[in-house]
């Protein structure tokens, strides 16, 4: 059987092309998460090891300067350029057009650490006091703060954990010189976080909605970045080895792994929001007769019985972001990167992970589709990436799950003022 | 579509406002877009009557055309609810429009979020839109599990307190029906069951998330309507039987012990069918029965755990293993 081989030259192309040329026009529709698109580019470069060498140290500046032209005059970052009319023309009146953007500023910030700057120039006491303006009464984040400074967005366990980061990269360790700014709420937050645990062990948005990977990942996240300087807080149960909480999340988490993957369901026709997975049993119908005349034991008399899978028949098991949903790329990140925060990573199959990507998704020009045959976008190359970096792969740097940067990245984090 | 703002009359008092990439300062703009003109033309004048903090029909009918761009900016939808609300607009009128945006972006949550600030107004809708139902059920055509639909009816059903509408466990067993893996449709029903009976903003923690509770009493009933219970795992099991191998109706029915604060060993009998000698017929049930002798019989749940690891779930023969582990066994 031939290797499944790891393009690197043609990945590294690719994301050099995103950097250095325009997006195509259909990116519009993601014009306002430009930040979350140039972390998607600079963390791919980064992680693929070439960032200072393919970038001169001018383009670097350039790039550094028009993140900080995305900040705020009031702390906090922008989403993208579009929103600002001008800081001569900003008023209490209409800055709720123009405001910081709760994720735009974890990434914000996390792009300046990834190109290495000290983050001198950020409105960090500023940035801070911004913070806890947009925590509810419930511990939940908004996105943006909107007139009469309102929280707005939805309740979403994504501006939480943005949040939480965004916390952990400013206070740092000490937090050195910012120690009479007001705190968020760490506890509400905490069990904001565990009542979005469900029924079935994984996480999803808010309270008693669907458990989603990408809601657990933020979950998980927003703890490990919690723990950070509230040392006399009890650690969540969630994130305790041994809790049922904490194993019922490792076990949802083990069964998002799946061999039916997006892009090769039968039935293809139907296009890409039938995203069910099937198993190879039949349904039955439901139909009320068929339940009233014959005994619940007679019926599973007549069900047929499982054929045992041989481990040899399945080569390839990506990962799903909901039950019953089927395997797409980014989940290979969500799902690892929350089982690998919560030190479990060893309970997937990381071989069948790998031949998954490499075969099925990552695409000929370089970077990876969403899924089998999908052309390549910012988001899925990224996670792509990233979830091979977690299982080694020669070539990659080593990515820390929580911050989804590398260990370069988070050492240089680690030797600002506020974290020495 | 914009006709173009720059020749029309009614736009003639306003000075657009271009964009500011920062390169002019020697910035090096990063996700650069290759943006159409009619787009660049359209978000220089919304950023003028933002600037201007106008609330007019101009500026609503400018906001639509941005939508129709880009639908997921973040601040033209707080703009353009603001000046709903500042103009006394018809907001039926605006979720009929709504409407038909939404089934052209499915994919799009800021749409949904604004439908949620206008449906939240007691003022205009005092009682739910009648339509809203019938128009959920058009989404769920196109996509059944869109998360963010979900997400919408589930405040609905807080904010308007239909936890016992016959409308709302009518279309989730429709849904059901239609699809027994829907497993967003088992969500909504186990919200619909064991949610929390409240609108107020932290009512979905009441049971859940308190941390003066004890870590065993989370997600547990306060009072159990044992008959409703009752009807429920039976409900589970008939579905159970439609496709044995689903997930879903098997980890509703163990939701549902748990929030009655029962046990795993109640069904023992109905499970045991489904794992006869060498005969299984899910693999679930083989996972119920480990749980229920993970207690007291930990050799035979080995024996469970052993068989879902070499015969019938190979793909988590770690996990498998790591369970092993946990009872205190050699894998």
């Amino acid at each position: 059987m031939v290797e499944p081989i790891f393009n690197t030259e043609r990945h590294v192309k690719y994301y050099l092309r995103c950097l250095k040329t325009f997006l195509p026009s259909a990116y519009i529709s993601n014009d306002s998460n430009r930040m979350l698109l140039a972390y998607l580019t600079l963390g791919g470069l980064d992680v693929l090891g070439v960032l200072q060498s393919k970038t001169t140290p001018e383009e670097r500046q350039g790039y550094i300067d028009w993140l900080y032209h995305c900040q705020v005059p009031t702390g906090g970052f922008r989403g993208f350029s579009g929103t600002n009319f001008g800081d001569e023309r900003r008023t209490a009146d209409n800055e709720a057009w123009d405001p910081a953007n709760v994720p735009a500023t974890f990434f914000a910030l996390v792009n300046l650490l990834i190109l290495g700057d000290d983050l001198s120039r950020v409105k960090r006491r500023e940035c801070l006091e911004w913070l806890p303006k947009l925590q509810r009464e419930d511990g939940s984040f908004g996105e943006v703060l909107g007139p009469n400074g309102t929280v707005e967005g939805d309740r979403d366990l994504r501006y939480c954990c943005c949040a939480s980061g965004t916390r952990y990269l400013l206070r740092g360790r000490t937090g050195k010189s910012v120690e009479d700014v007001p705190d968020i709420d760490v506890s509400k937050l905490i069990s904001f976080i565990e009542a979005c645990q469900s029924y079935d062990g994984g996480i999803a948005e808010s309270p008693f909605r669907e458990s989603h990977s990408g809601h657990t990942y933020c979950a998980v996240g927003s703890l490990l970045f919690l723990r950070q300087g509230t040392d006399n807080i009890e650690p969540a149960q969630l994130v305790s080895p041994g809790s049922a909480k904490f194993e019922a999340l490792v076990g949802w988490l083990a069964s998002r792994q799946t061999d039916k993957l997006l892009g090769e369901e039968e039935g293809e026709e139907e296009g890409e929001e039938d995203e069910t997975e099937g198993d190879n049993q039949e349904v039955s119908p439901a139909t009320e007769a068929e339940t009233g005349t014959e005994s619940v034991d007679d019926l599973i008399r007549g069900l047929s019985g499982m054929t045992p899978i041989a481990g040899d028949t399945i080569s390839c098991a990506g990962f799903n972001g909901r039950c019953n949903k089927l395997a797409d790329t980014c989940y290979s990140f969500w799902n690892g990167a929350a089982l690998l925060m919560l030190d479990r990573y060893s309970v997937i199959d990381d071989a069948r992970n790998r031949k998954y990507l490499l075969e099925k998704t990552q695409h000929l020009v370089g970077g990876f589709g969403k899924g089998v045959g999908d052309p390549p976008d910012l988001l899925h190359s990224y996670f792509g990436l990233v979830s091979l970096a977690f299982q080694g792969e020669a070539g990659l740097a080593e990515v820390d799950p929580a911050l989804v940067a590398t260990k370069r990245t988070v050492q240089h984090l680690h030797s600002l003022p506020w974290w020495s | 579509m914009a006709e173009g703002y720059a020749n029309d009359t009614e736009w003639a008092n306003v000075t657009p406002i271009e964009l500011d990439d920062g390169s002019e300062s020697g910035a090096m703009p990063l996700a650069t877009i290759a943006y159409p003109p009619e787009y660049l033309e359209a978000t220089s004048y919304l950023r003028a009557v933002m600037a201007a903090n106008e609330m007019s029909e101009r500026a609503l009918k400018l906001t639509k055309d941005v939508i129709s761009m880009n639908p997921a900016h973040y601040t033209v939808w707080i703009y353009r609810a603001r000046i709903l609300f500042a103009l006394d607009k018809d907001l039926v009128e605006e979720l009929n429009w709504l409407n038909g945006v939404s089934l052209k972006y499915l994919k799009n949550y800021q749409i949904w979020h604004h439908r949620q600030v206008l449906v939240s107004s007691r003022t205009h809708f005092p009682t739910m839109p009648t339509k809203e139902p019938d128009f959920l059920m058009e989404m769920f055509a196109q996509d059944s599990k869109n998360y963010h639909v979900w997400t919408y009816r589930h405040w609905l059903v807080r904010h308007f307190k239909l936890w016992d509408s016959p409308r709302e466990i009518e279309d989730v067993e429709t849904l059901i029906k239609a699809d027994v893996r829907n497993n967003s449709a088992w969500n909504h029903r186990y919200m619909l069951r064991f949610g929390p009976r409240d609108d107020e903003p932290d009512a979905g923690m009441v049971n859940a998330g308190k941390s003066q509770s004890k870590p065993e009493e989370k997600g547990r009933l306060p009072v159990v309507d044992e008959d409703l219970v009752d009807e429920d795992l039976k409900y589970a099991q008939k579905q159970i039987l439609r496709a044995p191998e689903n997930r879903s109706p098997w980890w509703y029915a163990r939701g549902a012990l748990h929030a009655a604060g029962r046990s795993l060993g109640e069904w023992e009998e109905f499970v045991a069918k489904f794992v006869e000698g060498d005969e299984v017929k899910s693999s679930h049930a083989v996972e119920w029965l480990a749980d229920v002798y993970a207690e007291a019989e930990k050799t035979k749940a080995v024996e469970m755990l052993t068989m879902l690891k070499d015969k019938y779930d190979p793909i988590r023969k770690n996990y498998w293993d790591y369970r092993i582990r946990m009872l205190g066994q050699v894998a």
